[in-house]
């Protein structure tokens, strides 16, 4: 195993990190920037290197000065959390270069997982359903043609597009000249290319995503799916697992799926498949290739540390368990805490009790700069079934004081408490009621 | 608002798996080739690899500063004597040139780098020896140096940890650097007296009047793997004694076997060693 690892990230996930690497008796190694001098990641690992100024691109961006920390403190292995460089092929390049492990996919299964069209493919060819759709699109016939084969409504999508720019929904075929044309311009502003796709348009829908482990044995186990509907412009919000959506004979067969598809791709390391569902289907979406916000929720529900198996997986460690030993069983729910503007805590209570876990890096003092992700907490609770699981979140939520630091613990309080989330009865329009944004 | 203070989980490393990966360097990437299996290594992996080469495990020389680096904790060394230095006491010829060329080689004013430092979070006086300064030659201001910090770990009641890398006595400074022998054992005996541990660790290559002095005086004599430690060379002995010498003379290993030296800790380990040793002894009496 590896004695020494260096944890390249902040906040709650940096925390989290460190925990794992005490309990498996691993010195731990924090960066942080001028601005988290003070913080609690800083605090609670054995040594730790300030690599630059506040603003990301100089300090949890910089990847040569991140290198040069683990160089220097000695360290085998590079913890990447989420965000930040955590996706970063050239990161974990030079991590390879200067033999330090990266905790995360070889480079090479990076480099084919980067490419999403091309992981569609993979995945597609692997047996799991992709949401119909095209490649790039030369002209408003083409369109046209496509759309019949497909059925409307369909999307038109910017082939270089993210965060939801360089996007036309079309419901009739009246509306796809207008719609092709704005795409493309929207794309040629945004992104500077004018190339754009088309896909069907999955609605309603929920978000569904599934977590797996893969050890670099061919061993590989899916804990559960995750429904992350709750979701507020693309930031997700509230997560459960299981998902009140699926019954367990579409699980069963889901999983089967997604584990047959990992071992064609050769993936190992901790993975998350998203994919729309629709009642009906699964569409795969896209495969996150690195440790989720929201594994916690995961960790909850099946007992196993995720976080503690990259690092043994990153180590050549088989897998100890398998498929049938993952527990189901019971139900978990997680809160995102957000702060909703710079501040200062002055006050903080964490509520308890059993099977309350609540993740930050909060402490009385700690100061919010507005330079990171609002991201401050995450609150979970375990139970046997939904119905008590939903009673604690609720009763947690309540018990949760984080004084002088504006933040969502009451917009959460009523998502938990809603008709619409305690029937289980929602999807990804929650928020919009059904009106596109 | 300052940093939190928590206690450390006494969790034994988990086992099983990798311990490291290997390194890939780069393309025309810049090398050094082992004097022991003569093979070339590339800067990088020298690097990662505490300056060891990675398929003999070959001890390469250290500067003092980066000694330091690897031994002491992050920001905890704080340079003490810093603008002592020899001069030409003797007029010996050529002395003062060499002395300038060994200043701009080496980046320091002396053979020795000294100062307060704590290793494992284990206070204690440090002194580092530097190779690249004619050969870590004692003289009158390492011998000064070497003294000075002994008796400020004595003031300050903390442990000394030494390392050597040395040829010996300074030629050009005659006799006034063969009494530095004297003058630095003098100062370890008081050290000893005032019941403060003394370790040090023999570097590749210590000898002659420095080995014959404060580096086999410490209470735990350390010894880097296969490091050269004697007092005359091989040859002179040889041909003094008239007798063919063993093989494997003068190595550490064969010193350790003779009870010359206590332990062998190669360099990736000697932190996390030096420091339970200090830790183990009492470590300083004070905060320093």
């Amino acid at each position: 195993m590896y004695s020494k690892i260096l944890i390249a990230n902040r906040g709650e996930i940096a925390v989290r990190i460190i925990r794992a690497c005490k309990e498996m008796g691993i010195e731990s190694v924090a960066v942080y920037s001028q601005a988290d001098a003070e913080a609690l990641h800083v605090a609670l690992a054995d040594e730790s290197y300030c690599i630059g100024r506040a603003e990301a691109s100089d300090s949890y961006l910089n990847a040569e000065r991140i290198i040069s920390a683990a160089l220097v403190s000695g360290a085998q292995a590079i913890h990447p959390g989420y965000g930040f460089l955590s996706e970063n092929k050239d990161f974990a390049a030079l991590c390879r270069k200067y033999g330090i492990a990266f905790i995360g996919p070889p480079i090479e299964t990076m480099e084919k997982l980067c490419d999403k069209a091309a992981v569609k493919r993979a995945m597609a060819d692997a047996g799991l359903t992709v949401i119909p759709g095209t490649g790039q699109l030369e002209s408003v016939e083409a369109a046209k043609r496509e759309a019949e084969k497909i059925g409307y409504p369909v999307m038109i999508k910017s082939c270089l597009g993210g965060g939801g720019r360089g996007i036309r929904l079309v419901r009739t075929e009246a509306e796809l000249e207008q719609a092709f044309a704005a795409a493309k311009a929207e794309g040629t502003a945004a992104f500077g290319s004018c190339s754009v796709y088309m896909e069907k348009y999955i609605h309603p829908a929920r978000h569904i995503e599934v977590q797996v482990l893969a050890d670099e044995y061919g061993n590989v186990a899916c804990l559960g799916e995750r429904d992350c509907s709750i979701q507020q412009r693309k930031q997700k919000l509230v997560e459960e697992s299981p998902s009140p959506a699926v019954t367990d004979g579409q699980r069963a067969e889901l999983f089967s799926r997604v584990r047959e598809a990992i071992k064609k791709v050769g993936y190992h390391g901790a993975g998350t498949l998203e994919f729309l569902y629709d009642g009906k289907e699964f569409y795969f979406m896209e495969m996150n290739i690195r440790l989720q916000v929201e594994h916690t929720v995961t960790e909850s529900l099946t007992g196993i540390d995720i976080v503690k198996w990259q690092i043994r997986i990153a180590a050549g460690v088989p897998l100890s368990f398998a498929q049938d030993d993952v527990d189901l069983r019971g139900s978990s729910i997680e809160c995102r805490i957000l702060a909703r503007q710079p501040g200062k805590v002055e006050f903080l209570h964490v509520p308890g009790g059993p099977f309350v876990r609540f993740d930050t890096y909060l402490t009385v003092g700690t100061k919010i700069t507005p330079y990171y992700d609002p991201l401050v907490g995450k609150l979970i609770v375990y139970a046997s079934s939904r119905e008590e699981a939903l009673r604690k979140i609720r009763a947690a939520l309540c018990e949760l004081v984080i004084d002088g630091l504006p933040n969502n613990i009451e917009e959460q309080l009523e998502i938990v408490s809603s008709e619409e989330f305690s029937s289980g009865k929602y999807d990804l329009d929650f928020f919009t009621g059904g009106e596109r944004t | 608002m300052t940093l939190l203070k928590f206690l450390k989980p006494k969790n034994e490393l988990e086992p099983g798996g990798r311990q490291s990966v290997p390194i890939t360097p780069d393309e025309n990437e810049p090398s050094k080739q082992c004097p022991n299996c003569r093979r070339l290594v590339p800067e990088s992996s020298l690097w990662a690899n505490f300056n060891c080469c990675p398929h003999c495990g070959w001890h390469f020389r250290l500067s003092a500063r980066q000694r330091i680096g690897f031994v002491a904790d992050p920001n905890s060394f704080s340079e003490l004597f810093a603008d002592y230095r020899s001069d030409d006491p003797l007029g010996f010829p050529g002395y003062k040139k060499k002395l300038e060329l060994s200043r701009r080689v080496s980046g320091e004013v002396e053979a020795v780098v000294c100062g307060a430092a704590r290793i494992k979070e284990q206070p204690c006086a440090l002194f580092v020896m530097e190779p690249s300064f004619m050969m870590g030659s004692m003289g009158t201001a390492v011998g000064e140096k070497i003294t000075r910090l002994i008796e400020y770990a004595i003031e300050k009641r903390l442990p000394v940890v030494g390392y050597t890398v040395s040829g010996g006595a300074r030629m050009q400074e005659g006799l006034l650097s063969l009494m530095q022998m004297a003058k630095t054992s003098a100062a370890i005996r008081k050290l000893g007296e005032e019941k403060l541990v003394y370790i040090t660790v023999l570097t590749d290559p210590t000898t002659g009047g420095v080995t014959a002095s404060f580096a086999m005086q410490g209470d735990i004599i350390i010894a880097e793997p296969r490091a050269t430690i004697g007092f005359a060379g091989p040859r002179v002995i040889e041909q003094t004694t008239k007798r063919k010498l063993p093989a494997g003379f003068q190595s550490a290993e064969f010193l350790l076997e003779r009870g010359f030296v206590d332990l062998i800790v190669p360099r990736e380990k000697q932190r996390q060693v030096i420091g339970t040793l200090l830790k183990i002894h009492g470590g300083a009496h004070t905060d320093g």
